[in-house]
């Protein structure tokens, strides 16, 4: 193969640019090219410009279809010696809320004092969490973020559904009366459209994102646990009805907001997503039993979240022990409705290289304030079919954790201890994460090379993001720069500041 | 904002491509210079693109480094290019 363009005839150009004798002068124009050399360039630029169009263009498709993300094989890997369904009573929001819960297990808040040394109440927390004062010299612990924080969590509780955040079942919002069933029911012509027609209704109420996964024993607390009568409630006793599918809705947080965290500005967001997955699963809920069918609404009751979004195909178990759903990150809430609808097009585990990506990253563990996740050099870098955090070979200590899933463990006693130091829910995992981005082009083509490149580039990755910029946690001027976000709001010319998604309707 | 930032980007990208071609007219150039130059190209409209994204989103830090790293790598490759590939030719050419 020639070095060189053969047809380059460099020459032909120059030799306009010098008169030729014998009065034979070609015409050349303001670029000093006579005819051929025109046509060359201007063919050249056509070709050059297409050629490089079509590379672009092409670049674009692979990321969009990298984006979809990949099924997934290998969820859930489960070691069936070791596992066993959830009771909702080892939750740590449930046992934290339960006086019974604690009069039954002192050993727990004893063990756990003990080893940690502190002097830590769980069944107080809640009750400390909300009274530290504030402090209006302390940007992100000011009365205004106290009142942000109230705020946001408000219209729960005055719908009767605030503890739907620890677990508790069968609250107004999420009520499994199913005295208002519609006798006939909607038929759908095929199992797509029935499906297409439920996301369409979970974006009207407000998901950002919608997948639909069959009920599934492993991810139920079973059993489950009324906090208010000290009742253990039976799925084939209680439960109304015999569910068969679960529609899994994520509800988006303010990029801005959560990245004051641990500032209880944060809280503030966490409150309002919580009132609106509230909101929108009894939506979807009544949406389906006005079809006729079955429904009963769920916040953080009923079944473990972050699993059931993984089957339905939404995102990937990340080592902060949240969802990482592509394009929007960890910064989502989850709820979901179970039915006996069964007629549906059911999504698949997928995956986007993120649990892999975890792997040698550990971003969020360098940012949590209580030490409770763990890092990649510890042992199995936290990532196996137990716990491996400190401690957790003392008998009883990991009595939280859903044993025999692989997945990342951290210790959420640790975490919802520094929640009630803080005086507030916490999420530096969160606003940490190397997938915690606004919506732009850069994040979601960061995002489209991840499974393709290769595990030392993880690592490198996840160290520029911070060198970008982008995570910083326990920040002030960030609860400063949130306040002055408003800015602007009464145009809102784009619409991504308080979404962050693909813009995909 | 967004999209002023796209159409600037695909002015910048017709004049490097028409920057290319007519250098490739005047000057009898090796195809490894021509995609070096066209790589240099590319990495500073990339810089600028994502310079352009971080500063909308409202990280100025992710804006500068990208501009120093891609834009500035960008920069480095085709002015080494030039110096010695590029000038040579031309030199070459003129006498
Ligand atoms: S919420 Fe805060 S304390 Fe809890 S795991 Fe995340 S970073 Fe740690
Ligand atoms: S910060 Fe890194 S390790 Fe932690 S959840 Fe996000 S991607 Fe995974």
């Amino acid at each position: 193969m020639s070095n060189e363009h053969d047809d380059t005839k460099a020459g032909d150009a120059n030799d306009q640019l010098e008169p030729a004798g014998g009065g034979d002068r070609r015409e050349v124009d303001a670029l000093g090219l006579d005819n051929p050399a025109r046509r060359k360039f201007l063919t050249r630029t056509a070709v050059g410009g297409g050629a490089a169009l079509a590379g672009l263009a092409a670049g674009y498709g692979a990321i969009e279809y990298s984006v979809q993300g990949r099924p997934s094989k290998n969820y859930p890997e489960i070691d069936e010696a070791i596992f066993k369904p959830k009771d909702q009573r080892d939750v740590v929001l449930t046992f934290a809320n339960s006086k019974a819960l604690n009069e039954k297990h002192p050993e727990r808040n004893e063990q756990y004092n003990r080893l940690q040394k502190k002097e830590f109440d769980f069944v107080a927390g809640f009750r400390d969490m909300y009274a530290k004062p504030w402090d209006n010299n302390k940007p992100g612990y000011t009365q205004m973020d106290r009142a942000l924080q109230l705020a946001g969590w408000h219209p729960l509780g005055v719908a009767g559904s605030r503890k739907s955040a620890n677990l508790q079942p069968n609250t107004p919002l999420h009520s499994w009366d199913q005295s208002d069933v519609e006798e006939e029911q909607y038929k759908f012509d095929d199992k797509q459209a029935a499906s297409d027609a439920i996301k369409s209704a979970a974006r009207v109420f407000g998901a950002v994102k919608c997948g639909i996964a069959r009920q599934d024993k492993r991810w139920d607390y079973d059993p489950l646990y009324d906090l208010e009568t000290n009742q253990e409630l039976s799925w084939e006793e209680d439960f109304p009805f015999k569910p068969k599918s679960v529609i899994v809705m994520l509800t988006p947080q303010d990029y801005d907001c959560v990245a004051t965290a641990p500032a209880w500005t944060a809280d503030g967001t966490y409150g309002a997503g919580y009132t609106q997955m509230g909101i929108q699963a009894d939506q979807m809920a009544k949406f389906l039993r006005a079809m006729g069918y079955h429904a009963v609404s769920a916040g953080n009751d009923l079944g473990s979240s972050v699993p059931y979004a993984i089957m339905a195909g939404l995102g990937e178990g990340a080592r902060n022990g949240t969802l990482i759903a592509p394009l929007v990150g960890p910064r989502i809430r989850i709820c979901k409705v179970y039915t006996d609808f069964d007629f549906v097009e059911y999504d698949q585990p997928h995956t986007w290289g993120i649990t892999d990506f975890c792997l040698s990253c550990g971003k969020c563990a360098e940012a949590c304030p209580a030490d409770a996740i763990p890092l990649p050099s510890d042992k199995n870098g936290g990532y196996g079919f137990e716990p491996s955090y400190e401690f957790s070979d003392e008998p009883g200590y990991t009595w939280n954790n859903h044993h025999g899933i692989k997945k990342f463990y951290s210790d959420a006693k640790k975490c919802y201890n520094f929640w009630v130091e803080n005086g507030g829910g916490c999420g530096a995992c969160i606003a940490s994460c190397t997938f915690n981005e606004p919506d732009f082009w850069h994040h979601k083509f960061i995002l489209g090379i991840t499974p393709a490149s290769p595990k030392p580039l993880h690592a490198l990755m996840a160290q520029m993001h911070p060198a970008f910029g982008y995570g910083h946690t326990n920040d002030p001027a960030k609860a400063e720069k949130f306040w002055k976000t408003g800015e602007g709001m009464r145009v809102n010319s784009s619409m991504k500041n308080n979404i962050g998604t693909s813009n995909k309707s | 904002m967004e999209l002023f930032q796209w159409f600037c980007m695909g002015i910048l990208f017709v004049l490097s491509v028409a920057a290319l071609s007519y250098l490739s007219v005047v000057v009898k150039l090796k195809w490894y210079t021509l995609a070096s130059l066209a790589l240099g190209a590319f990495l500073i409209l990339f810089g600028i693109g994502w310079a352009g994204a971080s500063f909308l989103e409202g990280i100025a830090q992710s804006g500068a480094l990208a501009l120093i790293l891609f834009c500035g790598s960008g920069v480095v490759l085709m002015t080494l290019t030039w110096r010695f590939l590029v000038a040579p030719e031309l030199s070459k050419q003129s006498d």
